[in-house]
């Protein structure tokens, strides 16, 4: 073999070696280092209630959320000196999330004189990606005890007449990044209340839906459709349009609603009027929610 | 004079092999700090990918935002979802050149990069101070520069000025190791 031959061998060789080294761009190399990871769909909604009703979602571990409800609403009589409005019922609430996906809460109501606690479990996540679940699950059981008295004297009750319980499927899917959209299907116990009516089972179906109107601010909509309502008293279906706007931790809803009530089987059961502007079937509604991080990891 | 070829060659590329050109970090970390009088903010990232080419002083780095963890859970919810929206830019990158890098000189070494950042779909030129250090077959480098919220088109609300600071600095380390292709 001639040396120039030799010196062409050697070149070609040295080339070879060269361009596996430089072919790729550095990022290219970290774009296929990148580990692949399961991403679960965040923020279906922003608040774990979508207006009145409870939304799929639930607070990460070891947050307490101080949960202030009002509603707001005017009597029947035309003409009134209340100052802001004739009505107001508060419900106060304490709830706390055992893990990611446990989490339980305890309130009261002033007007109703509802005691109610809940559990409530995140079965299935939505994920981000195109595998994995394409709807989040979240399991709901409340149980409520009506203390105020019973305004027909002849009736009868005890402690257990004056449970109701709920219980909820909670599914939802993030559509896209501005609408989600949430189905519940809804058990109800009826147990004792202020009319003296014999307890219950009732089935509901809950439709919900928030829409983003700005990073901070979404629109919601919810309302229950009661398969089998009560004869006496004639009730509704409990309706709302609003607003939720985050603000830090800081959590702020803004609804009208025909619910007078707030907790659960007594709005999907109870609501006596229909959704319309005239008093006393329009309430305002306005949620004050507080979250305070007990648990301040930099780590998962 | 053909085996003599060979030799040569298998000693280059052996040779190549045992020096490797690029060195990988596959565990950098990565700290976000906003301090204002309401309220200070930390996060950190510690999955951050970063690779060097020696034979070239160029440096990339690329995280993915949604692996930025807060202190508080909520905070991780609303970076993600109302800041830098990471389901439309989910990484941030970095790709620039370290100057003057001399990737044999033992011990420490104080160098700028200057290189393009990426985040939130925006890009900016930036120069980086860091610190590299050459020990045992590997580099580790650290550093920290501040990032101008703003600059990313990060839009804060006026209600939430007070909480989230102006410029946030950015600290971060990586220990590179050689890198096998």
């Amino acid at each position: 073999m001639s040396p120039i031959k030799n010196n062409i061998v050697l070149v070609i060789l040295l080339l070879l070696t060269g361009i596996p080294a430089s072919a790729q761009d550095l990022l290219q190399i970290l774009e296929e280092e990148q580990p692949e990871q399961l991403r679960y769909a965040d923020a279906t909604f922003k608040t774990t209630r979508i207006t009145f009703g409870h939304s799929v979602e639930s607070r990460k571990k070891g947050i307490l959320e101080i949960f202030v409800a009002n509603r707001f609403w005017d009597g029947p009589a035309q003409r009134s000196q209340s100052f802001f409005a004739d009505r107001l019922s508060t419900r106060l609430a304490l709830e706390y999330a055992l893990s990611d996906r446990l989490s339980t809460g305890l309130g009261g109501t002033t007007w109703d004189g509802l005691f109610d606690g809940f559990l409530k479990y995140r079965l299935i996540r939505q994920s981000a990606g195109k595998e994995g679940a394409s709807v989040s699950v979240t399991l709901f059981q409340n149980a409520s005890y009506y203390s105020e008295g019973v305004s027909d004297p002849t009736i009868e009750d005890t402690f257990t007449d004056r449970l109701s319980f709920t219980t909820q499927a909670l599914v939802a899917s993030r559509v896209n990044r501005n609408f989600s959209l949430q189905l519940a299907p809804t058990f109800v116990h009826k147990g004792l209340s202020y009319y003296g009516e014999p307890s219950r089972n009732h089935f509901a179906l809950g439709v919900g839906g928030r829409y983003k109107l700005g990073q901070h601010l979404s629109f919601v909509s919810e309302y229950y459709w009661l398969l089998n309502p009560a004869d006496s008293p004639k009730t509704y279906g409990p309706f709302s349009i609003g607003v939720n706007w985050e603000l830090g931790d800081v959590m702020l809803q803004f609804m009208l609603t025909n619910a007078v009530n707030m907790v659960e089987e007594a709005f999907i059961t109870g609501t006596r009027n229909n959704f319309n502007f005239r008093s006393p079937n329009l309430n305002f509604g306005f949620n004050f929610v507080y979250v305070i991080h007990f648990r301040r990891n930099l780590r998962d | 004079m053909n085996k003599f070829i060979i030799l040569v060659y298998f000693i280059l590329v052996t040779g190549q092999q045992l020096v490797a050109q690029k060195y990988i970090a596959r565990q950098g970390r990565i700290a976000l700090f906003s301090y204002t009088p309401v309220e200070n903010i930390k996060a950190e990232n510690n999955q951050v990918l970063s690779i060097i080419d020696l034979s070239k002083g160029r440096i990339a780095v690329s995280m993915l935002m949604h692996a930025f963890i807060f202190e508080k859970a909520l905070m991780r919810e609303h970076f993600n979802e109302s800041y830098v929206e990471s389901d439309i830019y989910p990484k941030a990158t970095f790709e620039g050149e370290i100057i003057d890098f001399e990737p044999l000189l033992a011990g420490e070494q104080t160098r700028i990069i200057k290189g393009n950042f990426t985040m939130h779909g925006v890009s900016q030129e930036l120069e980086i101070k860091a610190k590299i250090n050459y020990v045992d077959d590997g580099y580790q480098l650290s550093g920290n520069f501040e990032a101008i919220v703003d600059d990313y088109h990060i839009k804060i609300p006026p209600l939430l000025a007070g909480n989230i600071a102006k410029v946030i600095s950015v600290d971060f380390k990586f220990e590179y190791e050689p890198y096998q292709e």
